[in-house]
């Protein structure tokens, strides 16, 4: 284990040239290049926020920043979802060429996403900021935290996906399938109070995605510190898919590159 | 630094067939709609059967065998990339690959950015790399277009830069795949004096390749591989001998030269 983190260090500039190189590929020869990062979840979000505030009579200048952080934090988990579960077939000539640890190209699918999604949160503070200024306070800096999160839930998840992945291509559209699932019954646009109405306060409380986008909108939205049990939720899905990682990758990280 | 080695004992290696027998629901239904028809059941393939060798510091290896005989599966294996099914491994030394020398080039970056990126794949580290980068820069001779994206570069081009930073850096353990012939006449004369000075400063070399005269210029040991055993190792020329008659080629016994095509 501690041989195999070892391995990601020593290609550490490696895989940060494979994450840039996926955003330099993404923003080439565009005009609005990196800004597009920005403004395509920012004209998203206001128009789901114009139609949805009316459906649902809620107040638009606190419903658009809920919106757009479900959006961004959703984005990213659909994006490292489905992209992420082919992150070592995408690798395979270098995987055929280079004994580097797999993992490598799992945390470059996982950098790259954090990277566009940290460039579109700008816009998510802003509006936050000027929807809300009232929240403004020291827990704002506990949103920021999301993006660590983010990352030791994703890396693990993502390579777990990946290992699966190569042997199974069908994979990325299974995830897009319960994917869609999980984002009708979780709070993501659909604010927790229509949840609680229904009596269905359970999607609410015990539901690990709630709790991640907590992180962001606690503070952001109501001014308040995230919860103990918000972060409890995160370190358990961590654990538990660092846990599931290492178990199939004990016997898949070496075969692997049969099936590419 | 201690002494580099490559030791095998009895190792044997599949692929399995799970990772190349068709699996689509289009093929399922086809075969069902078909029944009757030959479906031939896809067997893990048995690519180095119990090959036992062991190559020391100063070592020039050749690996002979016709297609498929497990020359390139023998080089990834010592690499490390695959994994075996049984037997001993053991690799003592730092390695350095040469498979497929135009791997991870960006199109639309210059061939000086490529430069730096090739060689962070190899795990270099970048002041290193900008610190040697006139000499990969000296060697490929592109004149401007080394600051021109790649994609305005011809294929003999690129093969030319691929080849000045693949060839650079020398590992303890040097594999060769068949990268010996590529380039125009006069880069030609000197990629193979590039190739004899990394043989030169490298512990242990090992080559695979269909180039004879290469072959019996570089190396002085000769594994000959048949269908996934090794068949015959010793010196060079009885190597190429024996590779020739296993595989019926330049059967009137002369010792010229040809080149084989097999």
């Amino acid at each position: 284990m501690g041989e195999y983190f070892a391995g990601i260090w020593t290609a550490r500039y490696f895989w940060m040239h494979l994450a840039l190189s996926d955003l330099r590929s993404r923003w080439r020869r565009s005009f609005f290049g990196v800004l597009w990062s920005i403004l395509q979840p920012l004209g998203t979000a206001l128009l789901l926020a114009v139609v949805l505030s009316r459906l649902f009579h809620t107040d638009i200048r606190s419903y658009a920043p809920y919106i757009i952080s479900g959006m961004l934090v959703w984005d990213f988990i659909m994006a490292v979802s489905t992209g992420g579960s082919l992150s070592f077939v995408q690798a395979d000539a270098y995987i055929k060429h280079y004994r580097h640890p797999l993992a490598i190209y799992s945390l470059r699918t996982v950098l790259a996403n954090l990277t566009v999604l940290a460039l579109a949160s700008v816009s998510m503070f802003i509006w936050a900021a000027i929807a809300q200024p009232s929240k403004i306070g020291a827990s704002w800096l506990a949103a920021l935290t999301v993006y660590p999160i983010l990352l030791l839930i994703g890396w693990p998840f993502v390579t777990l996906l990946s290992y699966l992945g190569s042997r199974f291509r069908d994979l990325p559209n299974v995830m897009m399938l319960v994917l869609q699932a999980c984002w009708f019954v979780s709070p993501v646009y659909f604010e927790t109070s229509m949840f609680r109405q229904a009596g269905l306060g359970i999607l609410v409380d015990d539901n690990p995605v709630f709790h991640l986008l907590q992180i962001v909108r606690a503070p952001l939205l109501q001014g308040q510190w995230p919860s103990g049990k918000d972060y409890g939720f995160c370190a358990a899905m961590a654990a538990i898919f660092t846990a599931f990682a290492w178990l199939v990758g004990r016997k898949a990280e070496k075969r692997v590159i049969f099936y590419l | 630094m201690s002494a580099s080695r490559i030791s095998l004992s009895g190792v044997n290696l599949h692929y399995p067939s799970t990772a190349y027998a068709p699996s689509s629901l289009v093929t399922m239904l086809g075969q069902v709609i078909k029944r009757g028809g030959r479906s031939v059941p896809l067997k893990d393939i048995h690519a180095l059967k119990s090959v036992t060798a062991e190559i020391g510091t100063g070592e020039r290896v050749a690996l002979l065998g016709h297609n498929g005989a497990g020359k390139s599966t023998f080089l990834k294996t010592v690499a490390g990339l695959y994994p075996i099914s049984s037997g001993r491994l053991n690799v003592e030394g730092s390695v350095r690959s040469l498979f497929d020398i135009s791997l991870g080039f960006e199109p639309d970056a210059t061939g000086r950015a490529n430069i730096l990126y090739r060689c962070l794949l190899m795990g270099l580290h970048p002041r290193y790399v900008r610190e040697r980068e006139p000499e990969i820069v000296a060697f490929a001779d592109l004149g401007e277009f080394i600051d021109y994206p790649l994609s305005t570069y011809s294929a003999g081009m690129q093969v030319r830069l691929a080849f000045a930073i693949s060839t650079f850096a020398g590992g303890d353990i040097l594999l060769l795949d068949e990268v010996i012939g590529a380039g125009d006449a006069s880069f030609m004369v000197r990629a193979r004096a590039r190739i004899a000075e990394l043989v030169r400063q490298s512990e242990i070399m090992v080559l695979a390749s269909h180039d004879l005269n290469a072959v019996e210029s570089l190396c002085d040991r000769g594994l000959v591989f048949h269908h996934g055993e090794l068949a015959f190792d010793g010196p060079v020329a009885k190597a190429i001998a024996a590779y020739r008659d296993m595989n019926g080629l330049d059967l009137n016994g002369s010792t010229s030269n040809g080149r084989a095509n097999g």
